[in-house]
């Protein structure tokens, strides 16, 4: 026997290996695993010498064995202590969490442009397609085309903005059914928005411009029911999915018959309240089937085609849908306000 | 239009909840904007303290000269002790007694108190205190029946309830209490009494009016009717009371007449003094040049040739079917009228009226379209009243018309009706429902009612007749679509990238208005409502800036605005509208053209700034790109430091290169560097970064200046700018030596052209 068969015979390496492993596992911080790593693991350790001296296999792999899983042991404890101290530190990094975040610069959307995108959305839905036209206007597409009686009202200078006595700002998105209808033949599905201008002196409720949406649907076979579906689904849209509609008759040069779509309040669901005049209903604009004296206007045959428009007011919309209560804070650029939406 | 409901009643019998009649109106003929209740308070048996009474006794009050201390039987047996101020009765008369503790109209409560000295246990009433008149000067003596005790609600109409109707302008049939009543009889099935004034027959005089109508286009019928022996005095209770109920001022009898006839009925009539007249005799003729007449409201007015007089043998007397003049005005020493019951035609009187900015209950109804059928029954409704109110005597006429226009045949398919509403009414309630309102009805045809017959003149507006009825009921469907585009153009893409991108650099959208008190421009309006909105605006900066400054007053921090409208270029026929968009932010030229270049970036566009001038801005600080200006602002437009800019949206979109061709930047890495040169002042970094990009070509992938400096080290009227650049090939790895070789390419290149110096490390 030789002096290190007699050092691996002397030892009890299950006893070894239980007590190393017991002070690896009862290490509470990273100098007690290095102390026990260096005296059970170490260069000078009993299983360090005893592995300088092996020769026969047998106990080779005996104590590789335990050198190997002892090692492991160590890392999994290292792992484990370097956790915990871990936590122990980021549970005292504590930041008191209502304190306000950093600024950063951030915009807003108008409340106007919110609401045209959210209209615009919901006619992109249905497959309409979305335009603007100009809005400097001639008498023949802001009126004579839409079929405006020559007494009608709005021809006159007290209610619209005349430049010489054939151009006017456009008092309404309708003269866009003319162009639309000019442009393409039917069928046609079309949503215009844009500015109009009319003779009001400026108040809370009134705005001499504002911006309107126009929409145009003309096809085979087009119904009043098909109309009333369209305003429902875009004041679903703008309002919420509760909202119900009515039509009442109305009078419009460009549409016969002709209706004003009345929505259901959103603040009393109809019972009645202070911001429909305790109505239970708010007007939403003018519509109608088209008259078929402006597809004769246009050239469209009026047997064959039908179809429905509709025009409603952006400030309106967006007015109801943040319940703001004068139309001239839309106007005024004032941060405060803007800052909300 | 005021619509009182007892007047309406007296048409039509509707008893239906007052919310069930407007709802149906409001749907179905013409919006009902509210219902005013008027009179005495309803609340607490408020009415039963109102009651008949007959005066008893009625002396002078022994401690006051002009106060009566009346004895009332108000019947409770004992009579009432009542001071009263007016002398205009005496024991016998029939008057209308409010008790104590009954509430006025105004909302004053009556109480029992002593007036000099004696009790005073209640009050006799004046029309005005309970708003049936505006009298004050007497009591109301009421015509003798009713017992005393009797409720007097039972006598006078002490409470009301007025419809206020809004008709759109087709509807000039429910401009009349009469026109109301039938469509709310067809609308509810009800019978409708006959047209009143159209029962009276009796005697028509053989005297004739003398009248000349010179324009039947005008003036298609002229009915003129004279009384003689006319008595002019206040109108009788009821009907003060239905003029002030019905929003018109009692004046007295005769023009009383006129104005409740055009109420009751649509027509509008005028009364002349005839006496006034010059030749006895009505001419119905266009003006002259250069005439002149002075209205009722004591206007002069120029007149032109286009306005239709009503004139005697000499002069104007009337602007026709708008406002009557001065000089034949009915006065309270008139005894001979002339009643006027016309039909004109619309165009003619909205022109004129519009001249002359001159609207009147007549001229509104006129100039929607009065049916000339109207014209008769509306005199004979005035005859009757003008007789029996003013004791007169009806001693001539005439009636002076062209052919009245027939009623309009419209060819009718029902099923058309069916098509356009998309809901079924089967045949029979179709023409059921047109019989309701006056409709016959043919073989393929319906015949239309005179009273619409401007309104509905073809199949379509017979559809609207039946759809107007059915509206509840039309279901909610949605096209059956045949073609559908769905999609935001590129330009609408863009544009919402853009407003995207300017909030995410913290600007807020606002909206100004389009128009500017000064801008030069061919657009501006002739007439605006404030000068501040005269001009269509050429640039949106303006209107931006002073939205900042608002800010800035308000005490606003962190202000940064844009705005994305249209401008308006003078374009020959039609101005050039063209989207812009603009922007100002806090910050110096710096922190704006990153904005800006942030902008192109999100439309992967390439910018390009070179130096410019604008009245706007700081003159040393400004740039212009392909499609706009960007630098900072001139400190006089807006004190402090501000980055303005303003692009053309076609300008910037048509930079935007996409879709984005994928470039290779992982298999080869690239060769990093900083260079820096020193040059003389005036070299602008932008010429150098051109100049390197050319000299070295495609393999100098990225350059970008990240400094400049000047100081001792690069000696005066120099600087130094550095650079970071990219070197690198789709192809291969470059090396070293490749990128020495590039480097001395681009310092060669700078050296000769900007006399450029690589400063080594």
């Amino acid at each position: 026997m030789t002096e290190n068969e007699a050092t691996v015979a002397a030892v009890d390496w299950e006893a070894y290996e239980r007590e190393a492993s017991a002070a690896v596992a009862a290490a509470s911080g990273p100098t007690e695993l290095e102390d026990a790593r260096v005296g059970y693991l170490g260069r000078k350790s009993e299983l360090a010498q005893a592995l300088r001296g092996v020769r026969d296999r047998e106990s080779g792999m005996l104590l590789n064995g335990i050198r190997e899983r002892l090692e492991a042991a160590v890392t999994q404890r290292e792992r484990t202590l370097e956790g915990e101290e871990l936590d122990r530190r980021l549970r005292e990094e504590i930041v008191d969490v209502t304190l306000p975040g950093e600024r950063l610069p951030l915009g807003h959307l108008h409340p106007i442009t919110q609401v045209r995108r959210i209209v615009e959305d919901a006619f992109l839905g249905l497959g309409y397609e979305i335009r603007d036209d100009r809005e400097v206007e001639t008498l023949e597409y802001n009126f004579d085309k839409l079929a405006f009686a020559p007494t009608h009202p709005a021809r006159s200078p007290r209610d619209t903005f005349f430049f010489d006595e054939s151009h006017v700002l456009r008092t309404e998105t309708s003269p866009s059914q003319i162009h639309a209808l000019e442009e393409h033949e039917p069928p046609i599905y079309m949503v215009s928005i844009g500015r109009v201008y009319r003779r009001d002196a400026i108040t809370a409720t009134r705005y001499p411009i504002f911006h309107q949406f126009e929409g145009l649907a003309v096809d085979e076979g087009i119904t009043l029911a098909d109309l009333k579906g369209t305003l429902l689904h875009v004041m679903r849209a703008l309002y919420g999915p509760e909202r119900r509609i009515r039509f009442r008759t109305h009078f419009f040069p460009f549409t016969e018959p002709s209706i004003e779509p009345d929505v259901s309040c959103g603040i009393c669901d109809g019972a009645g309240c202070r911001t429909c005049k305790h109505t239970g209903w708010i007007e939403m604009g003018g519509a109608g089937v088209v008259d078929p004296q402006v597809f004769e206007n246009v050239g469209v045959d009026p047997e064959r085609w039908s179809g429905f428009a509709f025009g409603c007011g952006l400030e309106r919309a967006a007015q109801l849908r943040h319940d703001i209560p004068d139309i001239r804070l839309l106007w005024e650029g004032d941060l405060r306000v803007l800052r909300q939406f | 239009m005021r619509v009182p409901l007892s007047w309406l009643r007296e048409y039509v019998p509707i008893e239906v909840p007052l919310g069930e009649l407007t709802e149906r109106l409001s749907v179905a003929s013409a919006e009902v904007e509210g219902v005013e209740r008027i009179g005495v308070p309803e609340a607490d048996g408020n009415l039963e303290r109102f009651r008949v009474g007959r005066v008893l006794e009625a002396e002078k009050h022994p401690n006051a000269d002009r106060l009566q201390l009346c004895r009332v039987d108000v019947g409770e047996g004992e009579p009432r002790q009542i001071v009263c101020g007016a002398w205009n009765f005496g024991p016998g008369a029939t008057v209308a007694v409010a008790l104590p503790g009954a509430v006025l109209p105004g909302g004053l409560e009556l109480e029992r108190r002593e007036v000099r000295g004696e009790l005073s246990d209640g009050m006799i009433l004046a029309e005005d205190e309970v708003e049936l008149g505006p009298d004050h000067a007497g009591i109301m003596v009421l015509a003798d029946g009713p017992e005393p005790g009797t409720p007097l609600v039972e006598v006078l109409p002490l409470v009301d309830d007025v419809l206020l109707l809004e008709p759109t302008g087709n509807r000039p049939d429910l401009l009349a209490v009469y026109g109301v009543a039938r469509e709310v009889a067809a609308l509810f099935d009800m019978p409708l009494a006959d047209v009143p004034g159209g029962q009276s027959s009796g005697h028509v005089p053989e005297g004739q009016v003398e009248v000349e109508v010179d324009d039947f286009e005008a003036c298609p019928r002229y009915i003129g009717r004279l009384f003689e022996n006319v008595r002019i005095e206040p109108s009788p209770l009821w009907l003060k009371s239905r003029l002030l109920v019905a929003g018109m001022r009692p004046i007295a009898n005769v023009v009383d007449v006129t104005n409740y006839v055009m109420v009751a009925l649509g027509n509008p009539l005028h009364a002349f003094d005839f006496e006034t007249l010059h030749g006895g005799k009505i001419v119905v003729r266009r003006a002259r040049k250069g005439e002149e007449m002075r209205t009722l409201d004591g206007v002069e007015r120029r007149l032109e040739p286009e306005d239709l007089l009503i004139a005697d043998t000499e002069r104007a007397i009337a602007l026709a079917g708008i406002m009557g003049g001065e000089e034949t005005e009915i006065g309270a020493s008139t005894t001979t009228v002339l009643l006027e019951a016309a039909n004109f035609e619309p165009f003619t009187i909205f022109k004129t009226s519009e001249r002359l900015r001159l609207r009147t209950e007549g001229s509104n109804r006129w100039e929607k379209g009065v049916d000339p059928y109207l014209a008769a029954p509306a005199a004979a409704l005035a005859t009757e009243l003008l007789v029996e109110l003013t004791g007169a005597t009806w001693t001539a006429q005439s009636d002076v018309h062209a052919d009245l226009p027939e009623r309009p045949v419209v060819c009718y398919r029902p099923e058309r009706a069916d098509a356009v509403i998309g809901v079924a009414t089967p045949v029979d309630d179709q023409h059921a429902l047109l019989a309701r309102l006056g409709f016959e009805r043919g073989d393929d045809t319906v015949v239309v009612p005179t009273w619409r017959a401007r309104d509905v003149t073809r199949e379509i507006d017979v559809v609207e007749e039946i759809a107007r009825f059915r509206l509840e009921e039309v279901p909610f469907t949605l096209p059956v679509r045949r073609a559908m585009f769905g999609t935001l153009t590129r330009e609408q893409q863009l544009r919402r990238r853009i407003e995207d991108a300017l909030v995410g650099l913290g600007f807020s959208e606002t909206y100004t208005p389009s128009l500017r008190p000064d801008d030069e421009t061919d657009w501006k309006l002739p007439e605006p409502i404030a000068v501040e909105l005269t001009a269509l605006r050429t640039s949106l900066l303006p209107s931006l800036v002073e939205a900042v400054r608002r800010n800035v007053d308000a005490g606003a921090e962190q202000i940064a605005l844009f705005e994305l409208a249209r401008i308006y270029l003078s374009n020959g026929e039609l101005p050039n509208e063209r989207l812009h968009v603009a922007g100002v932010a806090p910050g110096g030229f710096a922190r704006v053209k990153g904005v800006v270049q942030a902008l192109y970036e999100v439309l992967k566009a390439g910018a390009q700034f070179e130096r410019a001038d604008h009245p706007l801005f700081h003159p040393g600080k400004t740039a212009r790109t392909s499609a706009g200006i960007v630098g900072e602002l001139n400190p006089r437009i807006l004190d402090g430091e501000w980055g303005a800019f303003e692009l053309d949206l076609e300008s910037l979109f048509a930079e935007s290169r996409e879709p984005v061709a994928y470039e290779d930047v992982i298999t080869y890495p690239a060769v990093r560097q900083d260079l820096a040169f020193v040059v003389p002042e005036q070299v602008e970094a932008g010429e150098l970064v051109a100049a390197a990009r050319e000299a070295a070509g495609p393999q100098l992938r990225e350059v970008e200046i990240f400094d400049v400096y000047r100081g001792e080290q690069v000696g005066e009227g120099k600087k130094s700018i550095a650079f970071s650049v990219a070197f690198q090939s789709p192809e291969r790895t470059l090396s070293d030596e490749d990128a020495a070789a590039l480097r001395r390419q681009i310092a060669d290149a700078l050296g000769e052209r900007f006399g450029a110096v690589l400063r080594t490390a």
